[in-house]
Order: structure tokens, then sequence, then C-alpha cells
């Protein structure tokens, strides 16, 4: 699954939040199934060259939040999800579309047109 | 509480009437991998050397494992490893002869250590010291100051002359020893993308002040621009590090409204160094 996963230093989002939101995506998107096993924080953080507190944050998180369970004594793996897919998808696209409508704002696109313009390119 | 492995208290130093620190207080603690961030000529190596009891403040205290730096033992040295940016004396000295000697004023050397990262590295035990390149010099430096595992690592631009692989490589064992070993690590760099990936914790100074010591997470997650064409917007929730006519730094954003702001963005560490000096 490591090589699903780009971590860049340089963006704006700390590697925790790269780590955490690229996890959930490949959960979200069927890459990683119900019960597949993470590998290690030790292994992933090798992989990645970063701090091994960096990716124990991001994993302790995706546990809190359900897209994770961890068994004493055992790898990491994905848990089952309780939510309807659908829901997820859409979650992931909100920051997406949020940037799509502050660009539309600013150039003074009104909503309708943007709509059209997405039904347009979509069908390309 | 744990008790902090390296500590300055009210730190104050100058040079020339320069002042070079300025009340500095920050606490080393076992764990951490402190990154140091400033400009050339903000402090760094002067906050560094302080700590070894190489250079003693006019005002303020520095305690390493508890005692003051200037009093430290020969069994508090030992479990200090350091790298100046200039490396290195050992001239003359073939590698395997200039670790021998190193290695006989550390009698936790760990031999097998040494061994491994020196085929990692690719230096070869019979080359001349004279003969190495800035980067397998700083290499060599930095086996020297790590193999006995030392409690607390002081690291001057500790990668500078490393090739990306090899960086990659010193990253890792960075991490065994801050994890393993509970040391803790304070560097400075000037690359921050390394910084970003290495670093638990960020102290960042400017003009000899300490203007931000916190875990990094924290710093990215809560720091932001705040652009404004009013500049009567108010702050006086958040920490302002630098205000600027139109815009201005903040630390403690936690995703609130800002009346009269144009727009509220995140920084990367190299955009926070930037705009911190502007």
């Amino acid at each position: 699954m490591l090589e699903f996963i780009n971590v860049n230093p340089n963006s704006g989002d700390p590697i925790y939040k790269q780590l955490h939101e690229q996890i959930v995506r490949l959960i979200v998107g069927g890459q990683l199934a119900t019960g597949d096993e993470l590998p290690s924080v030790r292994k992933i953080a090798d992989h990645f060259a970063v701090n091994p507190m960096t990716v124990s944050r991001a994993i302790g998180q995706l546990v809190d939040q359900g897209w994770l369970e961890r068994r004493r004594g055992q790898a990491t793996r994905v848990a089952q999800q309780t939510t309807v897919q659908s829901d997820q998808q859409e979650a992931l696209l909100f920051k997406a579309v949020d940037q799509l409508i502050q660009q539309a704002k600013q150039l003074d696109v009104p909503q309708k047109n943007l709509a059209e313009l997405i039904n347009k390119r979509w069908k390309q | 509480m744990t008790q902090p492995l390296l500590s300055y208290t009210n730190v104050c130093k100058s040079y020339d009437q320069r002042q070079i620190l300025n009340n500095i207080n920050l606490d080393i603690k076992p764990g951490m991998v402190v990154g140091l961030l400033g400009k050339n000529g903000a402090g760094k190596t002067t906050l560094l050397r302080s700590a070894l009891g190489l250079l003693t403040p006019e005002q303020g205290e520095i305690h390493v494992f508890g005692s003051l730096n200037t009093e430290l033992d020969i069994k508090t040295k030992e479990q200090i490893g350091y790298v100046a940016q200039q490396t290195f004396g050992y001239e003359g000295f073939k590698i395997a002869d200039a670790l021998a000697l190193h290695r006989s004023f550390y009698p936790s050397w760990d031999n097998e250590l040494e061994t491994k990262w020196l085929a990692r590295f690719e230096l070869n035990p019979n080359s001349a010291i004279n003969n190495l390149s800035i980067g397998q010099r700083q290499t060599l430096a930095l086996i020297m100051a790590m193999a006995y595992r030392p409690k607390l690592l002081i690291l001057d631009e500790p990668v500078a002359s490393l090739d990306p692989i090899a960086r990659r490589e010193f990253m890792g064992d960075l991490f065994d020893l801050a994890l393993d070993s509970d040391s803790g690590i304070l560097f400075s760099s000037h690359i921050t993308s390394d910084i970003e990936r290495v670093a638990s914790h960020i102290a960042l100074i400017k003009d000899g002040e300490l203007l931000i010591m916190d875990e990094l997470d924290l710093i990215r997650d809560t720091v932001r621009k705040v652009s404004f064409s009013d500049s009567g917007v108010d702050l006086s929730t958040y920490k302002v590090l630098n205000k600027q006519p139109n815009s201005a730094i903040i630390y403690g954003y936690t995703g609130q409204d800002i009346a009269g702001s144009v727009a509220i963005n995140a920084l990367s560490l190299e955009q926070l160094f930037v705009e911190l000096h502007g």
C-alpha cells in the first residue's frame, strides 16, 4: 500500500495530515479492504523518511475515527466501515469543491454556469 | 514530569556589544528531535555551543542532565554527542586510526554500529582523512558523535553536505536514537524539508530571540497567514508572530472566522520562515 502514498514535506499540509488523508482515500476508494493489515509505524516511517511520531499520530487519529483498528499484539488493520460509502466519498470531495466554488466566486461565475460547466466537462 | 536533558533558562549572550542570544528559555526532553531554525547569524551556533560549556552566557543558566554546563564531569560528557558546522581534526589519520582514538574516550562505544555505518556510507577504514570529501568528513563526524548512543545529541547543520540518500539513512538513525535510547536531539538546519520530516519540535530564533518553540504538528496546524485590507483587524486572541500593513502571521488559530480578513492561509515551514523575516 505504501506505493500509493506520497509524502511532500513542502506542501501546505503537515505530514501527519497528508498520511491521514491518503489512507482514508485508499479505504474509501477500495484499494484497502476491511481486514487488510498496515505495515508497522516504524516501517512506514522508514519508507517515507519521516519521524515515527508523525506516523503514529496519523494512525492514532485513524483508529480514533474508526477507519483502522488496533488489537493488542497484532498489526493495525482496516476496520469494518459503518458509515455509508457514498457519504464518505462525498466528504472527501468537500475540500476540492470548496476551492472550486471559491475560485468561481472570485471570477464572478454564477452558480448556474458553474453547474453547466461541470456537466460539460464531465462528458468529455 | 521528565527532567529535561538540556535546559536553557533566561540565557543572554553578546559579542562586541551585539546581543546574540536574548533571554532564551528552552527545554530538550527525552525523545524530542528539535529542529533549530534561523537565518545566518541569528544565534543558532552560539546557542548550540553554549550547551557544551564552550561559551558562558552573561546571564541565565544552562543545565545539562541537571548539572551546570560549565561544571560537567567526564561521565556527563560521555553522554553528549556534538557535530560542529566545521569539521574536523584528525588530519593525517586514516579513518580506522581516527576511530580507534576517538573510541577510546567512550566506554559505551558500539563497535557493531560503527562497522554497520562505515559500510552503509561506503567509508573505507583505510582511507586517509585528508582525502575525504566534505560530505564524507561530515558522515564520519556523525558516526563519531553517534556510535556511543549519546543521551543528548547536538548537531550544527549536520547534513548540509550529505546526498539525499545518505540524509534519509541518517534521519532513520536519528529516530532510532531518539526513540530507542530515549535521547534528545537538537539540530540546526536550513533545509526546511528535512526539518519537516525529522523534527518532533521546532525552535525558531530570530535576532537572538526564541520566537516559537513547540510541536511541529501543532505549529503547522495553528500558524496562519491572515491577509486583510484594513489593518485595524482584531488579532488579540492570537499570538502575532509578525505583522505587515496587509497581513500578519498568527499562532494559535483553530478555525475561527476573523472579522475583516480577506484570506487565511496555512503555511509550509519554508513559507513560515520566509514570512517571518519579511
